[in-house]
């Protein structure tokens, strides 16, 4: 029964290492919910900047005739990681949750784990 | 709260800044669309090109029809049709709030379009949904101008928006990649983006990105004008859909009642 907001706030709260989060709509690149972040990380840049890589692959599948579906994709930098999933069900067709991790103290198995569970409370 | 309250004439944007500094409360109504403010927040949108917030949580298949219906029935006089989905169950706030916003963005982009001249605002005016989640009035400019930019630069017709449209002879849905062959399958010379997404159940931005790509590779173009019908016109009566307020909702209305 989450609503955006608190499913924002148990990304960072429940997910270690978590340092920001955002919902976005990947045909447009709007940020429908951003938490986190900061003067150092602008997470509408992110948001937007990221539904570039979402189209990309997209695309990318539909060329090659994939069927399949992106779960989710991993973007590996020095200290951190992004992780993008997206969001499968009803009404949730069209977005994903976007998730900047410090490598350091992030166990991703358990995010990965962590961010379907709160898709699934999101119930999109 | 007086210059724009009883007649609003000049550009829905400035318009709409100025609402939101008074913090006004009512419904904004442009040519093409209106806007429903509380507080100076933008809490709806409606617009006859985009489709209803209702068909689109009906035809997905997050709520059955008859859920919709009992909720506005039960609630819409209160002006809380928003929470009582959720409160009675049907709907999760995260759904609501999610399939909402993306109704709201997509008709703030129609009710913007065109030479975005605002019509009339009537103060203390709420809309029957309730408040989902306002969002403030410069955030929904921003956004509806980059969408705008957004698919122009993808193909810079406007008029595939709005118009109906049809397919190219060369155009074959079978060959496409299977997003943009649905979208193609059901352009067949009467239809608008509008009821394409409708149909597709997906919100009307990605279904305008779609047909816009498809325009952009000669498959798809607005339909030439049906021949029109020999009436004889009446002195100022003419194509006035738009001055008439709540055409918006007339429209609506009839499109729900043929849906019966």
């Amino acid at each position: 029964m989450a609503n955006t907001e608190t499913a924002l706030k148990e990304c960072l709260s429940s997910i270690d290492g978590a340092t920001a989060a955002a919902l976005v709509d990947y045909t447009s690149g709007m940020a429908l919910g951003t938490l986190g972040g900061g003067k150092d990380f602008n997470l509408e840049v992110a948001a937007a900047g990221n539904t570039d890589v979402v189209r990309s692959k997209l695309r990318t599948m539909e060329l090659l005739g994939l069927k399949e579906e992106i779960e989710d994709i991993l973007i590996t930098l020095n200290s951190q990681y992004h992780l993008i999933r997206l969001l499968k069900g009803r009404g949730g067709n069209g977005l994903f949750l976007y998730l900047v991790l410090d490598s350091s103290r992030a166990n991703l198995a358990m995010a990965r784990h962590q961010m379907r569970r709160i898709e699934n409370e999101l119930e999109v | 709260m007086t210059a724009a309250a009883a007649r609003a004439d000049g550009s829905a944007p400035e318009l709409l800044d100025a609402l939101a500094a008074d913090r006004a409360t009512g419904a904004l109504t442009t040519r093409s669309g209106i806007f429903y403010l509380a507080a100076g927040h933008v809490v709806h949108v409606e617009s006859a090109h985009s489709p209803a917030l209702g068909d689109l949580l009906t035809r997905s298949g997050a709520l059955a029809p008859a859920g919709w219906w009992e909720a506005v029935e039960r609630a819409g006089a209160r002006q809380r049709v928003g929470r009582q989905l959720v409160d009675s169950g049907r709907l999760t706030a995260g759904a609501l709030e999610l399939a909402h916003l993306g109704a709201l963005f997509d008709a703030a982009y129609f009710a913007l379009a065109h030479d975005g001249t605002a019509l009339r605002f009537r103060p203390g005016v709420a809309h029957w949904l309730g408040a989902v989640r306002p969002v403030t009035v410069a955030t929904v400019l921003r956004e509806s101008y980059r969408r705008r930019a957004l698919l122009d630069r993808i193909w810079p017709d406007a008029a595939v928006d709005t118009a109906p449209l049809a397919r190219t002879p060369d155009a074959d849905p079978a060959v496409l990649p299977p997003r943009r062959g649905r979208a193609l399958a059901l352009v067949d010379g009467g239809r608008t983006a509008a009821q394409i997404a409708s149909a597709l159940a997906h919100r009307t931005f990605h279904t305008l990105v779609e047909l816009r790509r498809l325009a952009a590779d000669g498959l798809v173009a607005p339909a030439p004008p049906a021949p029109a019908p020999p009436v004889h016109p009446v002195p100022g009566a003419g194509r006035a859909d738009w001055d008439e307020p709540d055409t918006a909702l007339l429209r609506r209305l009839l499109d729900a009642l043929e849906a019966l």
